[in-house]
């Protein structure tokens, strides 16, 4: 017994890990803290706050109702195609400008610092501007999608048509390559990882601005739907809609990784 | 084997020049890389570029492919004077340059879409040239899928779809192994004879010069300029045999002689700067 324990570690070492142990290793952890951080919560609430408060057992209790109910899903829909189409407008804009800024020296001095500006102005004050602009309506939700999720996507773009290994613009120049074929067919292409990085940025911030929007503009819409009901006590229900967000949220992030091994097999980093 | 009426024994750049190099020089603002390079290259004759590294082999390749501008004198490809790249002028470059986003059909086909080529031109010409260079079956694999000297061959069928009067070769085999470069030389060799072009084949092996050029060009000095075209008399068609002949050796000891007591020169050069 004791021979085979010591003998163990060493053989297993050079070779990767079997599935069982990753499974003891890295999701038994995870599960284990996740179910201790749920039972705390479960307790905390039943000791200590009022019936209405939202705790595990209600939430999953309350779920299939809130999963079917029309209002909800009708919420859901709006809210996840404004940010399917606020996604779009940032994707065609924001890449045209990201391809025009890292390959025009005077696209870059005119809007870089600009967008490096906007970038960084936090998306919640421009709100109220947007709600002036564009009444207490759809396009004001539409236009803060956009101010969250366009300029992430701007300045990976910049990144990734900066970064263009001089070898394929020679042979695109080489084969007589045409300015704006050579900006479509080779500076894009060759960005794309780049771009992918940037969606993947720009989907998180796009979820945010859709739901802060409507919170503030109190429109239909998912956001709407848990600000509604967390102010008339029903925790739980508003809690399903904060993890079907979450799911979202998590959900794209796998899409975009999906995508880029699918589409993009020659794009291969290290590991993962 | 062959008859002795192969035309390669003949100074072939005697017809028609193809290419014509006239005191072209060429500068990286104080640092003037050569002067005064003169050189003529005949529509079916190879010429190799020997020197020692950081002569300006490459620089002077892309000057004549007209991804560089030059300073002083004159590139000619037929009638076409050199100031950008041209239509039937193709480079192989030593890196290879694939898209690693196109499949090889995409890339072989890149010359073509390029030149305004029409679908059916390119369904038809392509897979030719991907069989030309041994890659038949490979058509929908990417490059990160291929060997270096896979690879390779896909840029050569690149540069041949547009069936270019001039190929340009950048050391085109200095990032593969040596036997992969061996096989590649005869392969060139094979498909040159079906196709003969004119090409100025850069490279700093002497033997590889040796082997494929009809004339082998020495760069010297810093400023680098031609220190001695050598005339490879060698009998072609040229196969594994010709590296056997006596005059194969004789021809290589010349070239790795001119060269290396350029190199002895620099070195001195330096050690007295």
């Amino acid at each position: 017994m004791t021979s085979s324990a010591i003998n163990a570690p060493a053989d297993a070492a050079p070779e990767p890990p079997p599935l069982s142990d990753r499974l003891r290793q890295t999701v038994l952890p995870r599960l284990v803290t996740g179910l201790i951080l749920l039972l705390m919560w479960e307790i905390a609430v039943r000791l200590l706050a009022p019936p209405f408060v939202a705790r595990p057992s209600s939430v999953v209790a309350i779920a299939p109702k809130v999963l079917t109910d029309p209002k909800f899903l009708a919420a859901t829909g709006s809210t996840l195609l404004a940010v399917a189409e606020g996604l779009v407008i940032s994707l065609i804009l924001g890449t045209l400008t990201g391809l025009a800024i890292g390959r025009s020296r005077i696209a870059e001095k005119a809007l870089l610092q600009h967008v490096n500006f906007f970038y960084a102005m936090p998306m919640i004050v421009i709100l109220p501007l947007f709600s002036l602009w564009f009444g207490y309506s759809a396009a004001t939700r539409i236009a803060t999608i956009i101010f969250a999720s366009i300029f992430a996507i701007v300045m990976n773009v910049a990144d990734g048509a900066r970064a263009v290994p001089g070898e394929y613009l020679e042979v695109a120049r080489s084969f007589r390559a045409q300015r704006l074929r050579m900006l479509f067919e080779i500076v894009l292409p060759s960005s794309m990882p780049y771009l992918l990085a940037g969606v993947r940025l720009a989907g998180g911030r796009a979820l945010i601005g859709a739901v802060v929007s409507e919170f503030f503009l109190s429109i239909g819409g998912l956001g709407y739907y848990i600000l509604y009901n967390s102010r008339s006590y029903h925790h739980s229900e508003a809690f399903v809609g904060v993890l079907l967000l979450a799911a979202f949220g998590v959900g794209f992030e796998v899409l975009v990784g999906w995508c880029t091994r699918r589409f993009m097999p020659w794009y291969r980093r290290g590991a993962n | 084997m062959s008859a002795p009426s192969a035309p390669a024994a003949q100074p072939a750049h005697a017809d028609s020049a193809r290419i014509r190099v006239r005191s072209l020089g060429k500068r990286y603002g104080a640092l003037e890389v050569f002067r005064n390079i003169e050189f003529d290259v005949g529509a079916r004759e190879i010429v190799a570029i020997v020197g020692p590294s950081g002569c300006g082999k490459t620089t002077l390749l892309r000057c004549i492919d007209g991804l560089l501008p030059h300073d002083t004198g004159d590139i000619w490809v037929g009638d076409a004077r050199v100031e950008e790249p041209i239509a039937g002028v193709a480079m192989v470059f030593q890196h290879f340059g694939l898209f690693p986003w196109k499949t090889v059909f995409d890339n072989v086909a890149y010359g073509l879409r390029m030149a305004g080529a029409a679908r059916t031109e390119i369904e038809r010409k392509v897979p030719e040239f991907i069989k030309m260079v041994g890659l038949a079956g490979f058509e929908k694999a990417f490059p990160y899928q291929m060997s270096g000297g896979m690879q390779q061959r896909c840029g050569l069928a690149r540069a041949l779809a547009v069936e270019p009067s001039v190929l340009l070769m950048d050391e085109p085999f200095a990032a593969v192994d040596a036997q992969t470069r061996e096989i590649l030389q005869f392969e060139l060799l094979r498909i040159w004879q079906e196709r003969p072009t004119a090409m100025i084949f850069v490279t700093h092996s002497i033997e590889e010069a040796v082997l494929l050029g009809h004339r082998v060009i020495v760069l010297k000095g810093r400023p680098s300029s031609i220190h001695e075209i050598v005339e490879i008399d060698l009998p072609g068609p040229r196969t594994r045999a010709t590296l056997q002949l006596p005059r194969f050796a004789e021809l290589r000891e010349r070239v790795w002689g001119t060269l290396m007591r350029e190199a002895r020169e620099a070195e001195f050069q330096l050690e007295r700067a």
